[in-house]
């Protein structure tokens, strides 16, 4: 009897796997197991047998029964599955994408790595005072950097800011201390344009203060904002500058990426190219905030965040970048 | 600026044991940053003295001779050369057979048919002059033999400092300030300077300053029997490598005296001094400079007047009638001091930023003029013993700048340092930059040399950042802010502005530009268009600021039609309107003309997209009067959220596209982002889903001669209960497929019901005189 029944479930497996439409599959399973089929007849013939007989085969052959039903409606399950291909599998298809320009993907990923340090994003105006451009900011009224060589002035007494710290007395004002604010934003300097000078480029500001704020802090925040964004690539320097609005004055150089700090053209020899602008913040900055200098220090710092994204995506053209060319500016897929 | 390794030395006890290659890298991180470090001297070897014995013309050229030269070896050496002043007697430098000259080997070679073995040197050869008239002329008591080298400092560091950085530091543009500093980084000790001292026992020259806030102080002196005027050969070296051209002696010690203590100073030729008066100009008058380039002044420059008439642009540049003469033996030495923002302005003006200029608008120390006449005086008697001081030491200094103190509590240093110094370490810090320091239990008392105090040193910051940097900051350790978890304060604008921007990139495929803040005139003029608003000063083209953020975009569909026949473009930027900063959203959709009403259509889905995933909210357009004649009247609509406008969407007129290309439609979107960024998301809440099935009735509706708006209208009064929506799903010709969905929240909806409505809809719709198909 078990070579019977094995015998049976084998011829129904030769035959199901030949087997590709359905109506084939339906006759084989009426055939194996329908009221004809051999099995339907073997357990018909079951109750005549002895007690015994019937303890030893009784649910061997009504398992088997059971395995072969499955077995069938496995195959009738799966038959949509072998659909025949009727279409070319293999296109290509051109996708069409947008594209966020440079300077917003990397102010993007720059804002992101303050935001973990706790930093807001705050944002100020392009068409600027004097007060919040220069005077606010400790630059005295015969300061280079207030010449009309510099400086877009314009007929309503207003300028055009020269650079993102304005922001650093907006936020004092809108905010007061303790205080740790960032402003991406578009600055103007009045230059003739060429591969490496815009009139029109894009800087971040940032700014922190509380009480007992120190150097190292400074240092902590610069090193690691640098670290993040190039990877851990980077060797950084720090070296004495002047800014008016910061004292002591910090310029923090990056080693070149070009050249791997070998000296090249792009560093002009040195090895280093210069990436940010930093310092403390100046007691008279903090006074025009309305900050008390004796409880509050600070830390500001500022840099380029167009010359960043030059140096990221290897541009060596600033003017690329007010073209609004899109052949050029399709390349940066979205970030 | 160019500094000699060699010339530092000679200001610093025990220099030797200073490491001059490498000490550079420390400058850059103590002081100012090194821009260049190059070793001289390298270029040649195997130059020694050689004295020419026999000088005879060479018998095959009109300019060269044949010299038999003593170089210190037993036999003379033939030497061809055709230098114009050689002669026996003549000391100069020759190089050996198989020596070098910039790097490449002298051989003894025949010069029209004459062995020469090897070459007479001019200092331009040697690369210690620009000199090329002649070989060079050697002291005749040097020896026949010796190599150069030892007579003179040609093997020298030069090293390159970025001005730049020296911008805040009126005492480092000398070498005496940078030999300073390089004292306090290595802790050596700077030597004093050699002086003449002048005995003022003599008549006082007549000197007045007419503006004491623009002059600070001059300081004069006459000298008399000078009659040696050739600078000796080691200061030539160190003036050309630093940058300068010898000219003289007299006019060579004031660039010397600049360089070295960075006062910039002044020789007249004393015969046509009579009397020195500093005041301005008057408005309008010419002037010839020493470059003899004739200039017009204004009122505002400083001038040195002599007898009433022009003698010299102060701190800018002298003149041609006060020169120094090769007869002249007697000189008027002039060191002074004036305002910087007056120079740096006068300069500017006149586009002639000299060396002296340079160095007075960064403040100089008006105590250093007397010293500087005192050192140069000290030099030329060096070269002329014989000379005689022929005035008083003449000071005008009404206002005398004095040492100033400033108290630095020891707790604000270390809240700075984020650590507590010695006080030892500090004072020694403070007393190698020149300062002197009292120490009190709480603080330092500090006295600032006024070399320092006329700009750098104002308040106890300012001392901070030279006990920070000579500490050094490699020595300190980043500290992250402590744990801070108040919760900041919170603008979105910069987030909304991604957000909105990331959409558009990656939902519509637009690229993200970026434009200027003024108009460009050039796209102005091809408009015909007139634009006025906020204008740049001194600014002829490219100077008048936008109003319209999508007209000023048109410059760069412009860039864009040459490459792409159609393409959507965006820009969030700040556009001037009422004299006020204004944050726009503009979305420019261009096409082919044909396809005007797709990229029309699309637009608004965009607006209405953006509003609904961004903020949640609904627009509607409706009809627009437009501000600018180069948009389309009917086209044009006024964008509403919550029935405020927040924007507008136009079509630029026909007549302004051909004149960018031909045949192409140009869809603009403007929206009010200051606004934008105000509109609170409408929140969205749970909707409770009927248990019920809907129904949805598709009806057509004909319309001839009106639009969807008209059939909205009809639609938006015809009310029931039933309806839970409706759409229009599809335009063909005048045909609208609308869709309603009918439904209830407590039952299955009836057939009869449904007939009803169906109906009652048909009846409306005609008596709206509008046709349905049944």
């Amino acid at each position: 009897m078990e070579e019977l029944l094995s015998k049976l479930k084998k011829d129904l497996e030769t035959k199901l796997e030949s087997a590709k439409k359905e109506a084939d599959i339906l006759n084989i399973k009426s055939e194996y197991v329908g009221k004809k089929s051999e099995i339907s007849s073997i357990l018909a013939s079951l109750k005549d047998m002895s007690i015994e007989y019937k303890k030893k085969y009784g649910s061997l052959i009504n398992n088997t029964k059971k395995e072969m039903e499955n077995m069938i409606n496995e195959k009738l399950e799966n038959l949509g599955n072998d659909v025949e291909i009727t279409f070319d599998d293999t296109l290509d298809y051109d996708i069409k994408t947008g594209s966020l320009h440079p300077v917003t993907i990397i102010a993007h990923e720059i804002t992101d790595i303050l935001k973990r340090m706790g930093f807001t994003v705050v944002s100020g105006p392009e068409m600027e005072s004097e007060y919040y451009n220069f005077e606010a900011l400790n630059v005295p009224k015969d300061h280079p950097a207030r010449d009309m060589q510099d400086t877009y002035f314009l007929d309503n007494g207003m300028l055009l800011r020269t650079q993102t710290s304005d922001n650093q007395i907006h936020a004092m004002e809108n905010f007061g201390a303790p205080l740790r604010i960032c402003a991406p934003g578009r600055v103007f300097r009045n230059e003739d344009l060429d591969a490496n000078h815009e009139n029109t480029f894009y800087q971040i500001e940032g700014m922190v203060i509380d009480e007992g704020i120190t150097i190292e802090n400074l240092l902590y925040v610069m090193q690691n904002l640098l670290k993040e964004v190039f990877k851990k690539k980077v060797k950084v320097r720090l070296r004495p500058g002047f800014f008016p609005f910061t004292e002591p004055s910090y310029e923090m150089d990056m080693s070149c990426l070009i050249c791997g700090g070998k000296g090249c053209p792009t560093c002009k020899n040195s090895g280093w190219i210069e990436m940010v602008g930093s310092g403390m913040v100046h007691p008279n900055v903090l006074k025009a905030g309305g900050i008390d200098p004796e409880k509050y220090t600070g830390f500001a710092f500022g840099f380029g965040l167009t010359r960043l994204a030059m140096m990221r995506y290897k541009i060596n053209d600033i003017r690329v970048l007010n073209s609004g060319d899109i052949r050029y500016l399709k390349e940066f897929n979205i970030e | 600026m160019l500094i000699s390794c060699n010339k530092l030395k000679s200001h610093i006890k025990n220099s030797e044991d200073i490491d001059w290659l490498n000490i550079w890298d420390t400058f850059t991180l103590r002081t100012a940053e090194v821009e260049n470090v190059e070793v001289k001297g390298n270029s040649f070897d195997n130059v020694v003295v050689a004295e020419i014995k026999e000088c005879i013309p060479h018998p095959d050229s009109d300019h060269m001779h044949v010299l038999k030269v003593d170089c210190g070896e037993k036999e003379l050496i033939e030497v061809v050369c055709g230098a114009p002043n050689v002669r026996v007697g003549l000391k100069t430098a020759y190089v050996k057979v198989g020596g070098h000259i910039d790097g490449s080997e002298i051989k003894a070679r025949p010069l029209r048919g004459i062995l020469s073995n090897g070459m007479c040197c001019s200092g331009r050869e040697l690369g210690i002059s620009d000199n090329h008239d002649g070989i060079l002329d050697l002291p005749s008591d040097w020896v026949n033999g010796t190599d150069i080298k030892e007579y003179l400092p040609i093997e020298d560091i030069i090293v390159e400092i970025d001005n730049k950085s020296l911008t805040n530091r009126p005492d480092l543009w000398g070498h005496y300030g940078i030999a300073r500093e390089i004292c306090a980084i290595t802790n050596h000790e700077l030597l004093p300077l050699d002086i003449l001292e002048i005995t003022n026992d003599l008549e006082d020259l007549d000197i007045v300053i007419k503006d004491e806030n623009l002059c600070y102080r001059y300081t004069g002196l006459k000298i008399e029997n000078i009659k040696n005027n050739n600078t000796p050969l080691d200061m030539q070296i160190f003036l050309y490598y630093v940058g300068m051209r010898s000219i003289s002696l007299l006019v060579d010690l004031t660039n010397y005296l600049m360089m070295e203590l960075g006062q910039p100073m002044h020789a007249f030729d004393a015969r046509v001094v009579k009397n020195i008066e500093v005041g301005l100009a008057n408005e309008g008058d010419t002037y010839t400079t020493l470059d003899g380039i004739t200039r017009t002044l204004t009122s505002d420059m400083l001038m040195i007047k002599n007898e009433n008439k022009y003698f010299g642009i102060a701190g800018v540049m002298g003149g041609l009638d006060s020169e120094i003469l090769p007869d002249t033996t007697s000189v008027f030495l002039e060191s002074a001091c004036f305002n910087a923002a007056s120079i740096r302005r006068c300069a500017a003006k006149l586009g002639l930023r000299t060396e002296a200029s340079a160095r007075y608008e960064k403040s100089l120390d008006p105590n250093m003029t007397d010293l500087a006449i005192k050192r140069l005086a000290y030099l030329l008697k060096e070269q002329n013993p014989d000379m005689l001081i022929a005035s008083n030491l003449t000071d005008i200094y009404p206002k005398v700048l004095k040492e100033e103190q400033i108290i630095l509590d020891k707790k604000t240093l270390s809240t700075y340092m984020g650590k507590t110094l010695e006080d030892k370490e500090v004072n020694n810090i403070l007393e190698t930059l020149g300062f002197k320091v009292k120490v009190d239990k709480y603080y330092y008392d500090i006295t600032v040399p006024t070399f320092r105090a006329t700009k750098d040193i104002k308040i106890k910051e300012d001392i901070i950042e030279e006990i920070a940097r000579i500490y050094g900051l490699e020595n300190f350790t980043p500290k992250p802010l402590k744990l801070d978890l108040t919760i900041t304060e919170h603008e979105t604008i910069y987030n909304q502005e991604y957000d909105a921007k990331k959409l558009l990139a990656t939902k519509f495929d637009m690229h993200e530009v970026h434009s200027y803040i003024w108009y460009d005139t050039d796209m102005l003029k091809t408009l015909n268009i007139q634009k006025d608003n906020v204008k740049l000063l001194g600014k002829e083209t490219n100077n008048i600021l936008r109003d319209d953020l999508s007209l000023s975009l048109m410059n760069i569909v412009n860039v864009n039609f040459k490459n792409y026949s159609h393409f959507k473009i965006f820009e969030i930027g700040t556009i001037i309107k009422d004299n006020q900063n204004k944050r726009v959203l503009s979305i420019i959709l261009t096409d082919t003309e044909k396809n005007l009403e797709a990229i029309y259509n699309e637009a608004k889905k965009v607006v209405k997209y953006l509003f609904k995933v961004l903020k949640n909210k609904e627009v509607t357009f409706t009809n627009n009067v437009n501000e600018y004649n180069y948009y389309n009247d009917t086209l044009g609509k006024i964008i509403n959220v919550d029935n405020n406008k927040i924007g507008t969407l136009n079509v630029l007129n026909k007549s302004y596209t051909n004149k960018l290309s031909k045949k192409k439609a140009i869809v603009t979107i403007d929206i009010d982002f200051d606004k934008y960024i105000n509109i609170e998301k409408e929140e969205k809440l749970s909707k409770e889903i009927s248990k019920y099935p809907e129904v949805e009735l598709d009806y057509t509706i004909i319309l001839d001669n009106k639009k969807y708006a008209d059939l909205e209208e009809v639609l938006k009064s015809f009310p029931s209960k039933l309806i839970k929506n409706y759409r229009l799903i599809e335009v063909y010709e005048n045909k609208y497929l609308i869709r309603y969905t009918l439904g209830s929240n407590n039952k299955t909806l009836e057939q009869k019901e449904l007939q009803t409505f169906q109906e009652r809809f048909i009846a409306h719709i005609k008596a709206n005189n509008l046709k349905i198909e049944e």
